[in-house]
């Protein structure tokens, strides 16, 4: 509706200069009669609206076949002028009005306009319409389709995980080898490292780390593996220490935790990579996790990881620190990979299946994307108005 | 026990005493060239009331000499040697089994690293694992040591930590052991043998916590580092002690050590050494299978590295309910080309396993007990995969081509486009009445991929081998060329799935007489008569999506030699889909039966049952 309305006020724009000039060059023209007013202008709320539109109506001019076309006025309850709102082409007997104030009422005027730019006596309202609010707005009906299409994706989803329907998870590497790392760790008689990156717990990224920190300790629980978390904030520190707490509960030896393994360094960005790194050389943990978000110091935690040979496990949402993490690093949970952890690790049916029915949005978007591309190109190449009038409906209605 | 020169070796006896017969073979120099001439076989005499091992040697032997024309025993019951122009042997060898074979629990830290290590060093010496005790088994305490007590092995293989690793945990594990004072299984006198392959560091710890009452043995950490295995030095030792502890207290077994040349060895390392042997000759990857009644042994080595499982749940006799119930009755029908009652198929199942002896009296029931063997091989085939895996805890190096393909450590080193070599052994395949029929449950059950060589050990001589393979390896491959091994023929598959009725690959074949080509279709199966001494070259050009071992869609060219039964063209697939639902299979089933000429006499039997 706003591309028709942006269509007709052009119009408008284009017919006011016609008649302008028209009195200019032709005034003869201008010294004629003026054209039979159109009748019966009846105002309604638009219904399935936001309350700012109101739909007009009326009957043709006598003199419909000579007009311009139709100018129309409004004015509220609280203003004592009316304004042009449009002027539509001869041959139109309808508009809507948008962009109107609710809290007021509305009277509107409609005069036809001749060829010789003379205003016949307009056709008015009498009483003033309100425009009101409905419940839903009907022109995000398709909003509505793909929510209840993504939303109801999850929830089938979940209800059939619910009801026993094995849900396959993509193998995660970096996920898997949590147990070789901390075996490892064991093995060899060293402790784990664990870094849930360096900003706070407002960063989803660092509670997608947690919730990875909690398998690392349950098998760290299990193995009778030292686990060492420095934090670089103390909320994260609290959070770690009531995650690990949790996790050592669960693998049934609550008397291993010991709460001093978590602890605060400093908030300072490279005090924080310089007292982990002193760390890693001294202790020489054979197993490094990096779960969180992190800069800079990706490529140095993860260089001296792998100079002392440790097994490292590292996973971020960060683009840019990825590279660094995945070259130095012997798995990498990639973004999704990352935030998808909690479901893969839990197995629980309510997890699974959100993260399937979010697949399926995705999958959507994709199959939106190619279609959207596709459909232009075409327009493009065969200068179809059929497929451009689809990709204008695509753009215009369904995603707007 | 002082070997003969190798050089002046002619006659060779050898015996494997398994729990049941003691089987033995004579080989001997004919024509330049070591063959199997004769054998013989006898009761098993390690139990009561005979209680002497070389009771059941002796009359194997003679059964042996009676036929040979040869004397073999002297008038005092023993041996002869050296060997003259028609009496005794020049060096004699056994192997055993006898008395369920060698028992073994094994300890490690890590259940997926040192504990499974130590398993494989336990397997690889031929022994059965009873159970494996590990930090992270989720068993507590009490609930191990009470497992150690249950049990009642033979020896004990206690490993963990890297050298220079942990030592609390492993000093934990013998923590466990100890107090637990795990029984042997024979001699009261007897004390249990341990060895300890675990880190060095930890080693002077584990001596003070085991002593009294273990015959402690130190060796070599089998995992000095993550990323190294170092088996040798712990299967040593559990052969020495095999021979100075368990051998030595079972009935007659110090005398038949004193009449061998080499030290006996168990029946499974055996078997293994000689594929190792034979893999290592080649330079090819083989895997060999001996299904029993209770158990099936998979062996392969790929890429060098042997391994061995043994499915305990898994056999033709004792454990046939439980194949069927592993499997699902379902999945052993599918490969029956006609209707079978369940209910009368459950009885047979349980007959069966009640009396183990029975031998298929008619067609249905020989169509069925091989069904049931193609799926308890699948299943060991399966188990044996994940067990034969890339060591678990290494670090991985990465570049960033690798973003999205992180492979991840612990996997199967398995892999069927790479297999040269596919022995069968046991009951169940030697002895079906067709060549034929061995040929097709090794291809059904294993699936071998691109070109593989099937084969079967005709009296299960490879023990034997294996043994003789440690003092003439001349001679032991030899005989395991020309006389262990039946050639079944060659087996040519394509990995890849397509729709059925579909061009799957075109093969063009040149032996010397003839030559023949054509095309495959998807699902077809095609046997091209190829004699056992015969060599032919194959040429086949897969369609797009499948790989015959040069990658999907292109040429392979090989030289493939037949067998008793021919040169297998196997165009169904791989991974091999074939469906429970009955009216699928049973057509898909007949079709391949007929393909392959599996039961010519169940033509007659089909037309009844339609």
């Amino acid at each position: 509706m706003s591309s028709s309305l942006k269509g007709k006020g052009s119009a408008k724009r284009s017919i006011a200069a016609a008649v302008a000039c028209a009195a200019l060059f032709f005034p003869a023209l201008a010294a004629g009669q003026a054209p039979a007013p159109p009748s019966g202008l009846t105002a309604r709320d638009h219904s399935w609206d936001n309350g700012t539109r109101i739909d007009l109506q009326w009957t043709a001019s006598a003199d419909e076949a000579t007009l311009r076309g139709y100018v129309v006025r409004r004015r509220s309850t609280v203003e004592t002028n009316f304004s042009v709102v449009d002027i539509v082409p001869a041959g139109t007997n309808a508009l809507t009005v948008g962009s109107l104030n609710r809290e007021a009422g509305h009277l509107f005027r409609v005069t036809a306009l001749g060829a010789n730019s003379l205003e016949s006596t307009p056709a008015a309202t009498t009483a003033p319409v309100f425009p009101t609010m409905e419940w839903f707005d009907g022109t995000r009906v398709w909003f509505l389709f793909t929510l209840v299409l993504l939303c109801g994706s999850v929830v089938a989803f979940i209800v059939l995980a619910r009801r026993g329907m094995p849900l396959t998870l993509r193998r995660i590497a970096g996920l898997e080898a949590v147990d070789d790392a901390v075996g490892r760790a064991t093995e060899m008689g060293r402790p784990c490292l664990f870094i849930p990156g360096i900003n706070d717990m407002n960063e989803i990224q660092t509670i997608a780390g947690l919730t990875i920190l909690s398998r690392v300790a349950k098998t760290a629980a299990e193995y009778d593996a030292k686990l060492e978390v420095p934090t670089s904030k103390s909320l994260v520190m609290t959070a770690a220490r009531e995650t690990m707490q949790t996790a050592f509960l669960t693998a049934g030896r609550p008397e291993a935790y010991n709460p001093d393994s978590v602890y605060y360094v400093t908030d300072e960005q490279f005090g924080y990579v310089a007292y982990v790194q002193g760390l890693m050389v001294r202790e020489k943990p054979a197993a490094c996790f990096y779960m969180g978000s992190f800069f800079a110091e990706s490529l140095i935690l993860a260089e001296t990881g792998n100079a002392i040979g440790a097994i490292q496990i590292a996973g971020t949402a960060q683009p840019a620190q990825l590279p660094f993490f995945v070259a130095a690093c012997d798995y990498t949970l990639i973004g999704e990979e990352f935030f998808a952890a909690s479901a893969y690790l839990s197995g629980e049916p309510d997890q699974l299946g959100s993260l399937k029915g979010q697949d399926v949005g995705k999958l959507l978007v994709g199959a939106g994307i190619l279609l959207g591309v596709l459909g232009a190109t075409a327009a493009a190449l065969t200068g179809s108005a059929f497929i451009e009038s689809l990709v204008n409906f695509f753009t215009g209605t369904m995603l707007t | 026990m002082t070997p003969a020169d190798p050089t002046n070796i002619r006659v060779i006896l050898a015996t494997d005493c398994g729990s049941t017969t003691t089987k033995a073979i004579l080989i001997e120099l004919v024509d330049g060239v070591y063959r199997q001439t004769h054998r013989g076989e006898a009761p098993t005499t390690v139990e009561a009331p005979f209680a002497d091992v070389t009771l059941g040697v002796i009359n194997a032997v003679t059964e042996v000499q009676e036929l040979a024309g040869r004397r073999l025993v002297s008038g005092e019951g023993r041996i002869l040697r050296p060997a003259t122009a028609t009496e005794g042997c020049d060096i004699y060898i056994s192997t055993s089994s006898a008395g369920g074979g060698l028992q073994m629990m094994v300890a490690g830290v890590v259940r997926e690293m040192t504990a499974e290590s130590a398993k494989r060093a336990a397997l690889g010496a031929g022994a059965i694992v009873m159970d494996v005790i590990a930090s992270n088994d989720r068993r507590r305490p009490h609930e191990q040591i009470q497992r150690i007590r249950e049990l009642r092995p033979d020896i004990m293989l206690i490993s963990g930590g890297v050298d220079g690793g942990t030592t609390t945990h492993v000093v934990q594990i013998a923590e466990l052991i100890a107090p637990a004072k795990p029984k042997p299984r024979f001699g009261s006198e007897y004390t249990l043998p341990i060895v300890y392959a675990g880190n060095r560091d930890a080693a002077p710890l584990v001596r003070n916590v085991i002593k009294e009452g273990f015959a402690l043995t130190v060796v070599d950490n089998l995992r000095p580092v993550l990323e190294r295995e170092n088996l040798g030095p712990a299967r040593d030792a559990i052969h020495d002690l095999f021979l100075e502890h368990v051998m030595a207290h079972a009935p007659g077994y110090d005398k038949l050590m004193m009449w061998t040349d080499a030290p006996i060895v168990p029946t499974p390392a055996a078997v293994g050494d000689i594929l190792q042997t034979i893999a290592s000759r080649q330079g090819i990857n083989v895997v060999g299978v001996d299904i029993g009644g209770a158990t099936t042994d998979v062996f392969s080595v790929f890429d060098s590295t042997f391994n061995r499982t043994v499915s305990a749940n898994l056999g033709m006799s004792y454990s046939i309910a439980n194949v069927c119930a592993e499997a699902g009755m379902a999945n052993v029908l599918r490969w029956v080309p006609f209707d079978m009652d369940e209910r009368e198929l459950r009885n047979r199942v349980k007959n069966k396993m009640i009396r183990p002896t029975t031998i298929p009296q008619t067609l249905e029931a020989l169509v069925f007990e091989q069904a049931v063997a193609r799926e308890a091989l699948r299943l060991a085939y399966a188990q044996h995969k994940e067990f034969a895996t890339t060591l678990r805890g290494v670090q991985q190096q990465r570049t960033v081509g690798d973003t999205f393909s992180q492979d991840a450590s612990g996997r199967t080193i398995v892999d069927s486009m790479k297999l040269g070599l596919l022995v069968a052994s046991g009951g169940v395949l030697s002895h079906a009445p067709r060549m034929h029929q061995t040929a097709m449950m090794l291809v059904d059950a294993f699936e071998p991929e691109g070109f593989t060589t099937l084969a079967k050990d005709s009296i299960f001589m490879m023990p034997h081998l294996g043994v003789l393979a440690q003092v003439h390896p001349q001679a032991s491959l030899e005989v395991f060329d020309r006389d262990c091994l039946i050639h079944l023929g060659a087996c040519i598959a394509p990995r890849g799935a397509g729709k059925a009725g579909r061009p799957c690959f075109r093969f063009s074949i040149r032996t010397g007489d003839r030559e023949e080509s054509g095309e495959m279709l998807y699902g077809d199966l095609r046997l091209v008569p190829l004699g056992e001494r015969e060599t032919a070259i194959v040429i086949i050009d897969p369609e797009r999506g499948f790989d015959c071992g040069g990658g999907p869609g292109k040429r392979v060219e090989r030289e493939v030699r037949g067998g008793t039964v021919g040169m297998i063209l196997d165009a169904r697939g791989r991974p091999l889909v074939v469906p429970t639902a009955r009216d699928a299979s049973r057509e898909m089933v007949e079709r391949w039966g007929a393909a392959l000429g599996l039961y010519p006499e169940l033509a007659p039997l089909l037309t009844r049952h339609s």
